[in-house]
């Protein structure tokens, strides 16, 4: 049902463009035109978190720093095996489908802690990453409170979704 | 963002050069490769995407995003002008419908203008980057993909748990960010 969702808004769009004497071609050659200006902008940020998550990964620091919160997530009730994933997922969304497809291959897809990673992964977005693209445009420096905060909202949403996984 | 960053290059570096010193530059080198092959992969999903919100603009379509969400932008964003408010609108809608990516260009958008020529965060800077890091959508599309393509028997059975888990952690994000700013916002003109 979903492959139909965004087709269908498109068309619907397009129509509501023609209806409202709008010229739909020239709108989106106009939108599209400023995609160059937006990855330019995004760019250097991508690259300075996809360099320090290879170097994290590569140098073995994710699996002491899972080890580390493994007790705190077992204290929470959350199965453990959740670890790895939970901290990388705070950097970026697309390197952690890895870490999802190794627990689903481990422990199945439609297990507890298989729905659990499935939740977990999809009601959250890689925090270090938005922040630093969505601030590409200002002049704001200094995050305050704001990275604690997200990675505390981000637990507790973890510990949410394994709650869920468990009920529903 | 300047002391984790730092922090985890430095030890794994370090550690890097101990356990294999002829990768460690190699292995930066990869993290900037897959930085250009992801950029590539999002510039056309940023054309593609800003070409149909520009559709939407010029319609006045947005407006009506902003209409019907005016009620939340309002209470959360009260001392947003009119453009910004609008592209809070088109960046909350775009993440409801699950466009994962395409909430970017919107995002930016929202967050210059509520920051101004600030350079500082204050309560709504850091509520709007909890509106996307809680990713509220409606159907999780990446996710249940993924799920299919392991066999998955019930892919969609996590579309409800991950609804309830989204929606609490953003209400919980958003009255956190509103009592920190009330403890650490200063200098603001409320």
């Amino acid at each position: 049902m979903s492959a139909y969702f965004l087709p269908m808004i498109i068309i619907a769009l397009v129509l509501y463009s023609v209806y409202k004497r709008q010229n739909a071609y020239s709108s989106f050659v106009n939108g599209a035109k400023s995609s160059w200006e937006l990855i330019i902008t995004t760019f250097p940020y991508i690259v300075a978190i996809l360099v320090v998550v290879a170097v994290y990964n590569a140098s073995g620091l994710n699996i002491y720093v899972s080890k580390i919160l493994s007790p705190v997530l077992g204290i929470l009730g959350m199965p453990v095996e959740l670890a790895e994933l939970i901290i990388l997922k705070n950097f970026t969304g697309g390197g952690s489908i890895a870490i999802l497809e190794e627990i689903f291959v481990k422990y199945g897809v439609d297990s507890y802690i298989g729905r659990c990673a499935s939740v977990v992964m999809a009601s959250s977005e890689a925090i270090f990453y938005i922040t630093a693209v969505y601030f590409a445009k200002t002049k704001i420096e200094r995050y305050g409170y704001l990275i604690p905060l997200c990675l505390l909202i981000n637990l507790f949403s973890a510990v949410i979704a394994c709650m869920m996984c468990r009920w529903i | 963002m300047n002391a984790v960053w730092s922090a985890i290059l430095i030890i794994g570096l370090i550690i890097l050069m101990i356990i294999d010193p002829n990768n460690a530059f190699a292995t930066m080198l990869d993290g900037s490769e897959k930085a250009i092959s992801l950029s590539i992969k999002l510039w056309a999903v940023y054309a593609l995407w800003l070409g149909i919100l520009q559709i939407i603009e010029d319609t006045r379509l947005s407006k009506v995003f902003q209409k019907v969400l005016s009620p939340l932008i309002n209470l959360l964003f009260p001392n947003a002008d009119e453009y910004t408010k609008e592209q809070i609108a088109i960046n909350i809608a775009s993440n409801i419908l699950g466009m994962g990516n395409a909430c970017t260009p919107s995002g930016i958008n929202a967050i210059g203008g509520l920051a101004g020529k600030r350079n500082r965060i204050n309560s709504n800077i850091a509520t709007m980057i909890m509106f996307n890091t809680a990713n509220i959508q409606l159907i999780p599309t990446t996710i249940i993909g993924i799920r299919v393509l392991h066999q998955s028997i019930a892919p969609s059975s996590i579309i409800i748990p991950t609804i309830i888990t989204s929606l609490a952690s953003v209400v919980l994000g958003v009255v956190c960010c509103k009592l920190c700013g009330k403890m650490f916002d200063r200098g603001e003109s409320k």
